[in-house]
């Protein structure tokens, strides 16, 4: 396997692993104050569909990057409503947001279907423009792959290093002692959910404005559920997160050259090569856990309300 | 307490207002696109054939005035998927549509993104109940649902497209892509610098299959050394993971990509955004997601002969047949050449065109040599179109698991 292709698989892990590293790392959020959202991949497909169609209407793709954020930071809101006010179960609320999801998507959606819109343009940075065309042209990105690792790095930041974030993760593991300390773990809960959502909605943004450049029902396909698999996969850790997205989506991309170099196994075997990973990374790291996994995660916190 | 309650009130009235403007936005929206799209479609109809429609077409009207209200036949139509796809969907859809455009009183009923099987009961349950005698399902799935109906409304006549069950009111249409993949295959080969081409497909299945390698004939018949590499995404609609198996394509130095998925939209986009050529399939809206970039496409325009299906039922002389047509018959179409392609070029493929037309080339024509080297088709014999659906083979020249 020549260099060239082994760059091609990174490339190609690159382009797709751009919209799971941002909703892992919004899912990475919420989770570190406390709050699981099942209802991500539901998040994503508004965010998707309303990016799409705001880029579609403005022809201004950044604008529909913009739109899609907010669209998952408000949609994270009704979440935040359901679990911190209404103190709904976490799980349950999260499944039927999935599904609220689905359909407000599609009703969005609907007439940009088969749309072309402008994408989101693609430049090289300039050192690896003098590369040798073949080389440059596998590392044409658009600014929202350009910006992926440094938001890591950002809400890395944010959440270790700002004292923000020392009251987020406080609240994530114990939401009274919290309290006791002077934060106040509702509004920090839903200043968790904004962020996230917001985060997720550049995922999905990615998907539909930059990487297909279309939207169809359904196109996020699993990937919320992956991103909240790859939170556990990296402990809770943005930076981890990153090995993560990278190792997934480069999976597929190597399940796609095996396949298309003619290699006798079945596709079909080859497909599942990505999940069989996340599943063994899983059984690995499940028995760890209890020690990386914020105490107070799905925990319903009434304190305030008393 | 109560200004997060009033928060969220605001936010979910604002979300209500999106998703209103976005349902006033489809309003507006797709009158406006089929007409920029029909001209293309429409051309050969006028031409190709006349006559049928046109004896049909005065006595329909003396119905419509008899009986000014009552539609003289209700056509119930349904599709597996958005009938806005750029991709199958819409070209069936339009070939539905001709019909109304051809005989003015038939009413349609039409029902889109009727994904699953037991969906696709109901709604054509619906459509008969609510006066349906002439059912089209042009979901692949749909077959054997219809078919299950059609036992229980003898009345009622069902097409389907592309299957293979015939009974007394059930029969299939479609086009016949082969000869047209044979045809993009000599563009591809004439147009290749790097020798390899991408077919990024949905599943192996038989006709997937006998296109790619119809495909890659023609591309070996102007191109010997032709490579053509191809990669499976396991599903019709998944645009991520075609984004994902047309950038792996690329990235092992294709520099033609076409493809045989629901919608080319993602497809033809990431080709035209990494500067690849691309060939479009399903429907001839292909084109404009590749400005720069298109050699050429083919899209299924079956609305002549069903307004001619349909003029049968309604003069009571429909019989189940295996209906198929190529591109002689105008049911298959072969879009514009784009404008990066030589003229030498465009006119060696409408040569190829004529003469497939003609039969002075037939694709499957032995000796076709298998992947493997074993023959599949032996000197002197052709490979005949009830074969061509359980094909599970690639010719030589092809890259890629057919399994």
């Amino acid at each position: 396997m020549s260099l060239l292709s082994l760059l091609g698989v990174l490339s190609s892990a690159i382009f797709s692993g751009t919209s799971l590293l941002y909703s892992t790392l919004g899912e990475t959020i919420h989770q570190r104050s406390g709050i699981v959202n099942l209802g991500l991949e539901g998040v994503m497909l508004i965010s998707a569909s309303s990016g799409f169609a705001f880029t579609a209407i403005t022809g201004n793709p950044y604008l529909g990057v913009l739109a899609a954020a907010f669209a998952g930071g408000i949609v994270n809101l009704i979440l935040g409503y359901l679990v911190i006010n209404r103190k709904a179960n976490q799980l349950a609320s999260g499944l039927a947001l999935m599904f609220f999801g689905f359909g407000a998507s599609a009703l969005i959606g609907k007439s940009y279907v088969g749309m072309k819109i402008n994408p989101l343009p693609r430049f090289t940075l300039p050192w690896i423009a003098n590369l040798d065309v073949l080389y440059s042209s596998l590392f044409k990105f658009d600014l929202l792959i350009y910006l992926a690792i440094p938001a890591a790095f950002g809400i890395w930041w944010l959440l270790f290093k700002t004292r923000w974030g020392l009251g987020l993760r406080a609240v994530g593991e114990n939401a009274d002692a919290a309290y006791a300390s002077g934060r106040n773990p509702m509004r920090i809960r839903f200043q968790a959910l904004f962020l996230g959502g917001m985060l997720a909605g550049l995922g999905a943004a990615h998907l539909s404005i930059a990487y297909t450049m279309s939207w169809s029902e359904h196109m996020t396909a699993g990937r919320g559920f992956i991103a909240v698999a790859l939170v556990i996969f990296s402990k809770w850790h943005p930076l981890r997160a990153i090995g993560g997205a990278l190792l997934f989506s480069g999976a597929v991309a190597f399940q796609l050259l095996l396949q298309s170099s003619g290699v006798k196994v079945s596709p079909f075997l080859l497909d599942t090569i990505p999940y069989v990973i996340t599943l063994l990374i899983l059984i690995i790291w499940g028995g760890t856990r209890k020690s990386a996994a914020p105490a107070g995660l799905g925990r319903v916190y009434y304190g305030g309300q008393k | 307490m109560f200004r997060k309650n009033k928060i969220f009130l605001i936010f979910t009235t604002l979300i209500l207002l999106v998703a209103m403007l976005a349902a006033c936005q489809s309003a507006s929206e797709p009158t406006e696109e089929p007409a920029t799209e029909e001209p293309e479609i429409e051309e050969p109809v006028e031409t190709e054939e006349p006559e049928e429609v046109e004896v049909e077409e005065p006595e329909k009207e003396v119905v419509e005035e008899e009986t000014e209200e009552e539609p003289c036949l209700v056509i119930g139509a349904l599709h597996g998927g958005p009938i806005n796809d750029a991709g199958y969907n819409q070209a069936m859809h339009e070939s539905v549509m001709k019909i109304q455009e051809n005989i003015p009183c038939v009413e349609i009923i039409e029902a889109e993104n009727v994904p699953e099987e037991a969906g696709a009961t109901t709604t054509m349950q619906n459509m008969i109940d609510r006066g349906a005698k002439m059912i089209i399902a042009t979901a692949f799935n749909h077959q054997y649902p219809a078919l299950e109906l059609a036992a229980q409304y003898p009345d009622v006549v069902f097409e389907h497209a592309g299957g293979w069950e015939m009974s007394q009111n059930f029969a299939n249409f479609f086009g016949e892509p082969p000869e047209t993949w044979y045809i993009m295959g000599t563009a591809a080969g004439l147009m290749t610098e790097t020798n390899k081409v991408g077919f990024v497909a949905a599943f192996p299945l038989g006709w997937t299959n006998t296109f790619i390698n119809a495909f890659t004939l023609g591309a070996q018949s102007v191109n010997p050394d032709i490579e053509t590499i191809v990669a499976f995404t396991f599903d019709w609609a998944d645009s991520a993971k075609e984004a994902d198996t047309t950038n792996s394509l690329i990235n092992q130095g294709v520099d033609i990509i076409t493809m045989h998925v629901d919608s080319p939209t993602t497809v033809i986009s990431t080709a035209e955004e990494r500067g690849v050529y691309s060939i479009g399939f399903q429907s001839n809206a292909a084109q404009q997601f590749a400005p720069e970039n298109w050699i050429s496409g083919i899209g299924y325009t079956l609305g002549d002969k069903l307004t001619w299906l349909a003029s049968t039922v309604m003069d009571g002389t429909w019989e189940p047949i295996f209906l198929r047509c190529g591109i002689g018959d105008g049911c298959m179409e072969m879009a514009p050449f784009g404008p990066n392609v030589p003229q030498d070029v465009q006119d060696q493929v409408l040569q190829v065109k004529d003469q497939v037309e003609s039969g002075e080339i037939v694709v499957f024509e032995g000796p076709v040599i298998a992947q493997d080297g074993t023959i599949v088709v032996p000197e002197g014999e052709v490979l005949s179109t009830e074969v061509m659906g359980s094909v599970d083979w690639f010719v030589q020249g092809v890259t890629g698991s057919p399994k």
